[in-house]
């Protein structure tokens, strides 16, 4: 068990098999550490947001910052218009975040390591952006399918490029930060295992790369976190305000 | 006099190595974001564009062709949303 590095995304159902048809419905080790994020992050901006000082404390101070950091992004990514969608980003952010922060604790799950995961959610914003741009523009919206000043032998061509490009969309979102938690957990596995292998006289070596790696996943689930945020604004800002 | 004269100093060096450091940082972090966005970005265009080649292949029952037309499109497409992130990048910097 210890020496398969895949073991750890194995995903098993937890108290008793619920079944609605053909779907199974049952509560697996995924859906507790989703539950286990949603309820950190409500308690954490429950506690940061109760007591209001004019001088904050420090969790207040924390979670004034993920707010401010949150706010600036969007405002400088998509301007004014996202406004009303920082709800939304702010949802995404944090549970991506935390979902990845609570994955680097020893035996709990990565949820954001399944591409089930991340593709449901870059589904859900490609779906959400394609009918805002829809909703504020009408069928003008498919003028970001003709770039301006091409050419118009070369029209059909560049509209079908640009017609793959934005269907790309959900799956570089999703495969993105699939692959970096997965890659990063099971290489932390492998390192892991070679400590144990080579034991006392040679596992040196591989625990000090397990401890700069462990250092190097905090930053990748930050960054990965960040990036999901701000290229869903980025999509955003190209369905609210119309032109590359 | 020199006490206060020192403290004023003080503050201002404090303020002026925290804006340095933090908007340092916050660069670094940006750059970092979209290397990481760069590899995948060329990755799912090619995905995309084969698995569309792959569906117009069974609808219309021209095993080959349009999957590697769809390819080499989907390659072209990734390749363009490369050169648009750099541009952004470097409109950034």
């Amino acid at each position: 068990m210890a020496a398969n590095p895949m073991h750890q995304f194995q995903v098993y159902r937890i108290g008793p098999e619920i079944k609605l048809g053909n779907f199974d419905l049952s509560f697996t080790n995924a859906s507790l550490f989703m539950l286990i994020s949603a309820i950190s992050i409500c308690l954490f901006l429950y506690f940061g947001s109760k007591q209001k000082n004019i001088i904050p404390g420090r969790l207040q101070l924390v979670a004034e910052l993920f707010y401010n950091f949150i706010a600036k992004m969007i405002s400088d990514t998509a301007g004014s218009k996202a406004k009303p969608y920082f709800p939304f980003i702010f949802t995404l952010f944090m549970f991506v975040l935390i979902c990845n922060m609570i994955g680097m604790l020893p035996y709990s799950f990565t949820v954001t390591s399944h591409i089930i995961v991340t593709l449901v959610m870059a589904m859900f914003i490609f779906i959400a952006v394609t009918i805002i741009g829809f909703l504020k523009h009408g069928l003008k919206y498919l003028s970001i399918f003709v770039p301006k000043g091409v050419p118009v032998v070369l029209l059909p061509l560049i509209t079908i490029i640009e017609i793959i490009s934005y269907l790309s969309r959900p799956v570089s979102l999703s495969v993105r930060l699939f692959a970096n938690m997965m890659a990063g957990h099971t290489m932390l596995k492998v390192f892991g295992s070679f400590v144990i292998s080579l034991g006392l006289l040679g596992g040196w070596l591989p625990l000090s790369f397990s401890v700069a790696l462990t250092g190097l996943e905090i930053l990748v689930a930050f960054l990965q976190a960040y990036v999901f945020a701000i290229l869903t604004c980025i999509y955003l800002n190209d369905a609210l305000n119309l032109h590359h | 006099m020199d006490d206060k004269d020192f403290k004023t100093r003080l503050k201002i060096a404090k303020k002026e190595f925290l804006k340095n450091n933090s908007e340092e940082k916050e660069k670094r972090g940006l750059f970092m974001g979209s290397a990481f966005r760069l590899g995948t970005e060329l990755v799912a265009a090619v995905v995309v564009g084969t698995i569309i080649g792959f569906i117009l292949d069974n609808w219309f029952g021209t095993k080959p062709w349009f999957i590697i037309i769809f390819f080499f499109i989907g390659v072209i497409a990734g390749i363009m949303n490369v050169i648009r992130v750099a541009n952004n990048m470097q409109k950034k910097d």
